[in-house]
């Protein structure tokens, strides 16, 4: 029992970090048709900042709350003078733009923090750890659990009840109309990559006080994640979170389980859902 | 007139050609050492360190006038841990740096894809960091060779340790790749020719983590609630700070299980974890800067520390120490030659900050000591320090050539 419940909230720890990366990538694709490379790296660049806020200031809240919006700002100048110019031109383009911008990145953090590992300490409110039968499990940790429903909470009802969340679903569902009937697609745009990077850096921040923060470390989460948008589907909501809470399940119980297999089990899974479901779990016929 | 001054201009270029390219005897021609070490991705701190031993090291042969009168040139290349960029950066110094010899090399996977293709190119190789006793065993050739302590010599130390503790049965937490595989196959073997009733948890139960792996809490969970109350961590780099404060977090040093951490004493996880390293823990390195009083070794702390703000870590003495051992194997044979430098590595002796080595000439594995201690808090020093420490020398660690499988051509 008590290993269970452990398993349990390991992968959902996870699986809400995930979902926080998923999230971003799977709406920047669903309304601008971008496959963002360097997502993985924007969340990097969230935990940096974070720990660079925690440095100054000695407050992992303000490096929480201010560290995201500047990695928003630096995703607004991407989005306006590189990704703009190559909309409408062949997919590979942005593909290639963003790679690049992965190496980019990932070499900045280094030329300006250097190659060795950080440690941010979690807030003192929740540096401790409560009991769980016989068993102590980081209070974290079981943060990270329960805030990940609460965003994706908060997404939903920003998609469902305000302007700009409904704008940002007519223009994921038809670009042209929605550019028909006045709505400023190119603002909108910027806003929602620089959203979605927002979300990659909030995921970085809440990364970084349980694990270390050095260069690279958006390189197994994007890999993850581009796992679970296919699972998902391209573009779904409800997608990204039922993916990410798989995938993460999926990590924790097959390292006890399956242990000679569980590397393999995401990739299985995204091979088994292909086959069968090739848009995904929550994906839109077309 | 015209006709000769084109002439005149051919021949000041072939010569100068000549000069450039082919020459080689020429008395100011600078001695290449081409370095290839992680220096991007998670375990890039380990490169950072080594560069600095290197170039710490480079400007002491080049202060004392050089290696037999010519300066010492560094050129540094990223492997990136991947053994197929190791391959390609190899080749680079060779070809394009022109390197007289290469080292380096932290992955044991890199290593492994790298020292066959050493007999093709005809170079001789000083391997600093990577441990998998395969490059001095079945893989070993004339052209390879290693100053730093492989995982038998290692291991051999972590089963001595072993023995004396009152564990009935032991698993491993390590990384799921050759490294982390064969230090826990040698544990068994050597632990239980000591102590013939240790148990061992079988390969399904214990936990192989993959290298990209950042969130270990599964992996700690299973250990936890595993029989097993020993735990041989061969985890390092990244992994390893990762696993010891996610572990730190979920109690799992709560005293209900002894462990011993293989590279636990690297300085780039100190420094990065600083008191969140537990105390108590046995740990082992391949070089730790308080464990010898020599004169060569004080030298060698203060010069780095003056320079650089920080202590040496094993990474950046086993950079140190090839540069070093290349220099004195071309003042043995007073030669920088890539063939006759094979000759003078083989059965150097030279002292180092870690003591007297001996590099092996059946199978280019240097003999040297060795070192584990446990993590203690020591208001003198801002990282955790081995206390106490416990030095084993090379000649009881290292295994006998007959059993290292090398059959040297």
């Amino acid at each position: 029992m008590d290993a269970f419940l452990a398993n349990l909230f390991n992968g959902l720890s996870w699986g809400m970090l995930l979902f926080l990366i998923s999230i971003g990538l799977t709406i920047i694709f669903g309304v601008m048709g971008v496959l963002n490379f360097a997502h993985g790296s924007l969340f990097m660049l969230g935990a940096y900042l974070c720990m660079q806020f925690v440095r100054w200031t000695g407050s992992f809240w303000t490096g929480l709350l201010l560290g995201p919006p500047l990695v928003a700002a630096v995703a607004v100048a991407i989005e306006r003078f590189f990704l703009r110019p190559l909309y409408g031109r062949d997919v590979s383009l942005q593909l290639l733009l963003t790679f690049g911008l992965m190496l980019f990145l990932d070499d900045g953090v280094r030329l300006i923090w250097g190659a060795a590992y950080h440690v941010v300490q979690p807030p003192d409110a929740l540096s401790g750890s409560v009991a769980i039968f016989s068993q102590s499990y980081p209070l974290y940790r079981l943060f990270l659990v329960v805030l990940g429903p609460l965003v994706g909470l908060a997404l939903w009802a920003f998609f469902s009840f305000t302007l700009w969340g409904k704008l940002l679903r007519a223009a994921a569902m038809d670009r042209q109309m929605a550019e028909i009937v006045g709505v400023r697609v190119p603002v909108l745009f910027t806003a929602v990559f620089a959203f979605g990077a927002w979300l990659a850096a909030v995921g970085g921040a809440l990364a970084a006080p349980h694990q270390s923060v050095g260069p690279a470390m958006g390189e197994r989460i994007i890999i993850e994640s581009f796992i679970v948008v296919v699972i998902g589907g391209m573009g779904s909501f409800p997608g990204a979170f039922v993916g990410a809470l798989i995938l993460g399940l999926l990590n924790s119980f097959g390292t006890t389980f399956f242990p000679q297999v569980q590397m393999a089990l995401p990739y299985i899974l995204l091979a088994a859902i292909l086959l069968t479901r090739p848009r995904g779990l929550f994906g839109a016929e077309s | 007139m015209r006709k000769e001054g084109l002439l005149r201009v051919l021949v000041l270029l072939v010569v100068s050609l000549f000069f450039f390219a082919g020459g080689g005897q020429a008395a100011d021609k600078p001695v290449k050492i081409g370095f290839a070490y992680i220096m991007s991705g998670p375990f890039a701190t380990y490169g950072q360190f080594a560069k600095q031993g290197a170039e710490l090291a480079i400007e002491e042969v080049n202060a004392k006038g050089g290696i037999l009168g010519r300066k010492v040139e560094a050129y540094f290349e990223d492997t990136a841990g991947k053994p197929d960029v190791g391959i390609r950066v190899i080749r680079k110094h060779v070809f394009e740096n022109g390197a007289d010899v290469v080292m380096g090399i932290d992955s044991s996977g890199v290593a492994a894809a790298v020292a066959p293709v050493m007999t093709e190119l005809k170079t001789p190789l000083i391997i600093t960091h990577a441990a998998t006793p395969d490059v001095t065993g079945s893989k070993c050739n004339r052209y390879t060779f290693r100053v730093s302590l492989n995982i038998n010599q290692n291991i051999a130390m972590a089963a001595a340790i072993a023995a004396d503790m009152k564990v009935k049965t032991w698993t491993t937490a390590g990384p799921d790749y050759s490294f982390g595989h064969q230090s826990w196959e040698y544990f068994q073997t050597y632990l239980s020719r000591k102590k013939p009733d240790a148990v061992f948890l079988p390969q399904a139960e214990v936990a192989f983590s993959p290298a990209a792996t950042t969130d270990f809490s599964s992996y700690i969970t299973k250990i936890m609630n595993s029989k097993a109350d020993g735990v041989l961590i061969s985890l390092w780099g990244g992994n390893l700070i990762d696993f010891v404060r996610q572990a730190v977090d979920m109690g799992f040093f709560d005293g209900k299980r002894e462990i011993l951490m293989t590279l636990g004493a690297a300085t780039e996880v100190l420094y990065a974890l600083k008191e969140k390293m537990p105390t108590g823990i046995w740990v082992g390195t391949r070089y730790w800067f308080l464990a010898n009083d020599t004169p060569v070794n004080k030298a060698f702390v203060d010069a780095y520390v003056k320079r650089y703000n920080v202590y040496p870590s094993y990474n950046a003495h086993g950079a140190y120490a090839a540069v070093k051992a290349y220099a004195a194997a071309a003042e043995k044979v007073k030669a920088v030659d890539k063939e006759k430098i094979v000759e003078g590595l083989r059965g150097l002796s030279l002292e180092l900050p870690v003591g007297k080595i001996t590099i092996r000439p059946e199978d280019h594995q240097a003999v040297t000591d060795g070192v584990w201690g446990k993590t203690a808090a020591d208001p003198k020093y801002p990282i955790r320090v081995l206390q106490p420490i416990r030095k084993f020398t090379g000649a009881e660690i290292t295994p006998p050539v007959a059993e290292t499988g090398c059959k040297m051509n």
